[in-house]
C-alpha cells in the first residue's frame, strides 16, 4: 500500500528511453515506469533499449510527419539538412535541470 | 494602462514587446518592463521601465513585483514566461486585478514539464497569443489560445524609403545591395558575427558587407559597422542576411522574403534550431564563421527593388487583447 503523499509531491525517479529525465508524476500508483514504486531507477532498469542499433537513422517518413514546412523532399536542398547542432544539444534532457534561476536567459 | 512584462536577455523579448506596444499605445498608455541590456538603444520609442540585468535574481524578482504593484495595470501582458523568468509571477497573478495575457513564443518542453506550465497557464491566463505559426507548440492548443501573424517592430508603411536606407548603410552609388550581418543575441556572441564580417571581406571579392549591431564586434572594421535599430528597416537593401535564429530575425527575414544564413544559438528556453528548420526553406543553418560567409555568398539574390508589403501580426494581437 502506498503511504499518503504530500499534496505537492512529485516523483523524483529517473525515467526515459534515450535520455534520463525526472518523472514528476504526482503518484506512483499505476505508474508503468516504476510499477507502483517497486523500481527505484526506472531509467537504469529499462532493458528494451539494448539490441537496437539504428538510433541515428531516420527514414523520410519521420520527417514528413512534421509536415511540409520542414522543407524536406520539396526541392529545397538547403532546408534538407537534418544535422544536429549545438542548439539541439541544449534541448536534450539533463537530470537536475534548473530553470527560473537566470534572469538574462531567453 | 497595459503593462508588458518582457524580461529576458538579448533583443528578442524587448523587440517583440515594442512591436506590440507601438500599435497598442495609439489608444492607451503602455509600459514595458525589461532587463534587456539593449534597452537604452530602444529608449524613446515607448515607455520603458528598465531593470539592471546585472543585479542578483532575488533583487530582480522584488523589483518586478514592485513595478507591477506601482503600475496597477488594467492588462498585464507577459512575454514567453508565464510564471515570470524567475518564477516571480507565480504568487501574484491570482490576486492581481488585471486581464492576463500570455505571449507564447516557443518554449523548451522540458521547462514546460518541469514547472507544470500548461496547468499554470490554464488556471491563470485569460488569453494566450501565439505570435506566428510554429511558435505555439506547447500551449497553442489551449482553449484560450489564438494564433496571429508574426509580430514585427515595423509595419510595412513605416519602412524608410530606399534612399534613406542607402544613406544609413553608407552605400556607394554603384552598390545596389549588400550582405547584412545582424549581430544580436548575447554580448558574448558578438565575436562570432565579427568573424563572419572578416571572412566575408576576405572571400567576398568586393561584395559590400555591413554589420548592424548596438556595439561594434571585434574584427568588424569601423566602415562596416552600422549602429542602427531596428535592423529590419534596412532589409530592403540586403541581398542576404547573416544572423541568429531567434524569433525576430527569422520573422523579419520571412516578412522581407530575404534569405537568412543563421547560427542557432543554444538557449535555455528557446529552440532556435527548430525555428530555423521550420522556416519554409528560407533559413540555412551554419556553425562556423567561414561556413556562414560561404553560404551567404552562394545565396545572395540579385533582388529587384522590393516594396514592403508584409502584414504585422501585432495589429491583430492588439485587437484580440482589447476584447
Amino acid at each position: 500500500m502506498t503511504p499518503p503523499l504530500p499534496p505537492d509531491w512529485k516523483c523524483p525517479r529517473r525515467v526515459g528511453f534515450l535520455f534520463p529525465h525526472a518523472c514528476l508524476r504526482t503518484t506512483p500508483v499505476g505508474c508503468p515506469d516504476c510499477q507502483n514504486g517497486q523500481i527505484d531507477d526506472p531509467y537504469y532498469a529499462r532493458t528494451d533499449r539494448y539490441g537496437y542499433s539504428r538510433y541515428g537513422y531516420y527514414d523520410d517518413d519521420y520527417f514528413f510527419d512534421y509536415g511540409p514546412s520542414y522543407g524536406i523532399g520539396i526541392g529545397t536542398p538547403d532546408a534538407g539538412s537534418m544535422d544536429f547542432t549545438e542548439a539541439d544539444g541544449a534541448d536534450l534532457v539533463q537530470p537536475g535541470d534548473q530553470f527560473e534561476n537566470d534572469m538574462t536567459e531567453s | 494602462m497595459w503593462l508588458i512584462y518582457a524580461l529576458g536577455g538579448g533583443w528578442g523579448h524587448l523587440t517583440r514587446a515594442i512591436a506590440l506596444a507601438r500599435v497598442a499605445q495609439r489608444d492607451r498608455p503602455v509600459r514595458i518592463l525589461t532587463n534587456s541590456p539593449y534597452a537604452r538603444v530602444a529608449a524613446g520609442a515607448v515607455d520603458l521601465r528598465v531593470l539592471d540585468p546585472c543585479e542578483p535574481p532575488e533583487q530582480t524578482r522584488r523589483d518586478v513585483t514592485r513595478a507591477i504593484a506601482e503600475c496597477r495595470p488594467a492588462c498585464l501582458i507577459v512575454d514567453t514566461f508565464p510564471r515570470g523568468i524567475g518564477g516571480e509571477l507565480a504568487d501574484i497573478l491570482d490576486t492581481l486585478p488585471a486581464r492576463k495575457v500570455l505571449v507564447h513564443r516557443d518554449l523548451n518542453p522540458r521547462y514546460v514539464a518541469a514547472v507544470s506550465v500548461r496547468q499554470f497557464v490554464a488556471a491563470h491566463y485569460d488569453l494566450v497569443l501565439v505570435p506566428g505559426a510554429g511558435e505555439g507548440s506547447q500551449l497553442g492548443d489551449l482553449p484560450v489560445a489564438v494564433e496571429t501573424g508574426s509580430w514585427l517592430v515595423r509595419s510595412a508603411d513605416e519602412i524608410p524609403d530606399r534612399g534613406r536606407v542607402r544613406t544609413l548603410l553608407r552605400m556607394a552609388p554603384h552598390e545596389e545591395h549588400c550582405v547584412l550581418v545582424c549581430a544580436s543575441g548575447k554580448p558574448d556572441e558578438l565575436e562570432w558575427y565579427g568573424a563572419v564580417v572578416d571572412e566575408l571581406r576576405q572571400l567576398g571579392a568586393g561584395v559590400p558587407v555591413r554589420c548592424v549591431a548596438a556595439a561594434r564586434p571585434a574584427r568588424c572594421p569601423e566602415e562596416s559597422w552600422v549602429p542602427y535599430w531596428p535592423a529590419m528597416d534596412l532589409f530592403g537593401c540586403a541581398s542576404a542576411i547573416v544572423g541568429g535564429a531567434g524569433y525576430n530575425t527569422v520573422a523579419e527575414c520571412l516578412a522581407w522574403e530575404v534569405p537568412l544564413v543563421a547560427r542557432a544559438w543554444p538557449r535555455a528556453y528557446d529552440r532556435q534550431a527548430l525555428r530555423a528548420r521550420s522556416a519554409r526553406g528560407r533559413v540555412t543553418l551554419v556553425e562556423e564563421p567561414e561556413e556562414a560567409a560561404r553560404s551567404v555568398l552562394a545565396l545572395m539574390e540579385d533582388r529587384p527593388h522590393r516594396v514592403p508589403s508584409f502584414v504585422n501580426g501585432a495589429v491583430e494581437a492588439v485587437a484580440r487583447i482589447r476584447f
